[in-house]
């Protein structure tokens, strides 16, 4: 019995260590930003459903990160139309804003930051047969995500981060 | 005393906190005269020998009930994005209501109220910023899109200032104002990004602005007439040169009866921080005028952005 329990005990604390190592290195890929993003639907009101396309070495890592980039795509970079679907211009119309408020960022874009209140995987993250390849060393991942859009840019607007459509009015 | 000086204080600041805000342009959705056209939406009149085919907006409202869904649609988006639109169809309501109102209002001593032609022209549903809509159902076999688009228009410079098109997808089991509200959500992002931009344009160059010249023939003299050495039309283009942001303006067209000024950039604020308009701009002109070369002015206004200086009378 007390061999099954120290079994036990090593397997969850190995499992725990994975992970925290898993989102570490999330973290450290991330704030590189490379990543692709391309639309998919125009959600509910006041969301965005997103594809976001993340490179690294391991497939759960990739995972880690496609959540960021989502919101960190909708903010900075904005996405070109695919199809019939209509994509959107960079929230942020300042290409300098990175930098100039770059330690809100920072705490934005921190684990278990603000930035996770506007994103939720579709479909509990499931991955589709063909959005995962094999590129070189690297896992070119697919995932789906839908963005908060509405919410996110009140938030940034609340914060001073970008203008109101009413601003100075 | 205490309370006396808080007060004056607390007006103080609300005075100076309400001069702090630009003009506030009006926006208001209206379909485009193709979509009136094409719905059979209009009204034929005979103007001199010409046919004339204008857009009937209140039987439009009246009747075609995804019309009104897509206005619906677009205020709720805008005034979520904290830009409340004015209503076409309350708007129509309200000309209708002042127009009877008027026509019943007399004094205790029977007199009416006063109203020249012009007044009785300008009653029509205006805004600064017109967002023209226009849509078409394209149906293949069963399944059926909507190809959108919307048009941000300056109503005073004519000029486009944001817009968003596009054909949404195609579906079978969607119905037209289903697909129209999708068509704005997916559209209005867009459009409001450049609409962001044009206001960004205008805190930075100035509020742009279309000034005209004309004179009543009762006025002795011309634009070409001199005062001070200085022919009138050059002296009142002197004056736009010196009160534009920038010295920003174009002379269009100057005759010894008219001028026109295009792409004029006026300050949003006066010199006193007070918000101003083409017409609050233009009263400045009307003063020098008036002050300087002892010639009276009237002054009309057509919304933020037009004005006009008829100079003879008031």
């Amino acid at each position: 019995m007390k061999n099954v329990l120290g079994i036990l005990s090593f397997c969850f604390l190995f499992s725990v260590i994975g992970y925290g190592q898993a989102k570490k290195k999330a973290d450290n890929e991330t704030f590189e930003w490379r990543y692709e993003i391309e639309v998919v639907n125009t959600g509910t009101q006041g969301t965005k459903q997103v594809k976001i396309w993340t490179y690294s070495k391991k497939a759960d890592v990739a995972m880690e990160q496609a959540k960021k980039n989502a919101v960190h795509g909708i903010i900075f970079k904005g996405m070109p139309d695919n199809g019939a679907v209509r994509g959107d211009k960079a929230m942020a119309q300042d290409p300098n804003l990175e930098v100039t408020q770059a330690e809100f960022f920072q705490e934005f874009f921190k684990d278990g930051g603000k930035y996770s209140k506007y994103v939720t995987l579709v479909n509990n993250g499931a991955i589709a047969a063909g959005d995962i390849m094999k590129i070189g060393k690297e896992f070119k991942v697919g995932v789906v995500v839908s963005v908060n859009t509405a919410g996110l840019r009140k938030d940034l607007e609340a914060a001073g981060i970008i203008k109101s459509l009413s601003n100075g009015f | 005393m205490k309370k006396i000086f808080l007060t004056t204080l607390t007006l103080l600041s609300l005075t100076i906190g309400s001069w702090g805000q630009a003009k506030k342009p009006t926006i208001m959705v209206v379909p485009s005269d193709a979509w009136c056209n094409i719905n059979g939406y209009t009204q034929t009149f005979d103007n001199q020998g010409k046919t004339v085919v204008v857009p009937d907006y209140k039987r439009a409202l009246q009747e075609n009930t995804d019309l009104l869904a897509v206005i619906s649609k677009i205020n709720e988006m805008m005034t979520e994005r904290g830009f409340p639109l004015k209503n076409l169809e309350s708007a129509l309501k309200t000309l209708e209501s002042n127009a009877a109102e008027d026509a019943m209002t007399t004094s205790k001593s029977g007199a009416e109220q006063s109203q020249s032609p012009v007044d009785k022209l300008k009653q029509v549903a205006k805004a600064d910023i017109i967002m023209q809509l226009t849509w078409t159902e394209v149906k293949r076999g069963p399944e059926l899109a909507v190809d959108f688009n919307l048009q941000g228009l300056d109503a005073y410079t004519d000029k486009q200032i944001a817009a968003a098109s596009g054909k949404g997808p195609s579906r079978m089991s969607s119905t037209a104002p289903d697909l129209l509200r999708e068509a704005v959500l997916a559209q209005i992002d867009g459009f409001n990004i450049q609409l962001q931009s044009h206001f960004d344009d205008m805190f930075t160059n100035g509020r742009e602005i279309i000034l005209r010249i004309t004179k009543f023939d009762s006025f002795d003299g011309d634009l070409e007439s001199e005062y001070a050495g200085e022919e009138l039309g050059a002296l009142i283009e002197t004056w736009v040169n010196d009160n534009t942001v920038n010295h920003r303006f174009n002379t269009t067209d100057a005759t010894e009866n008219m001028m026109l000024f295009e792409q004029v950039r006026i300050p949003l604020f006066d010199a006193n921080n007070k918000p101003i308009d083409a017409r609050g701009w233009a009263k400045g002109l009307q003063k020098y005028l008036k002050n300087t070369h002892q010639i009276e002015a009237k002054l009309k206004m057509k919304g933020l952005g037009q004005a006009q200086i008829v100079i003879g009378e008031k």
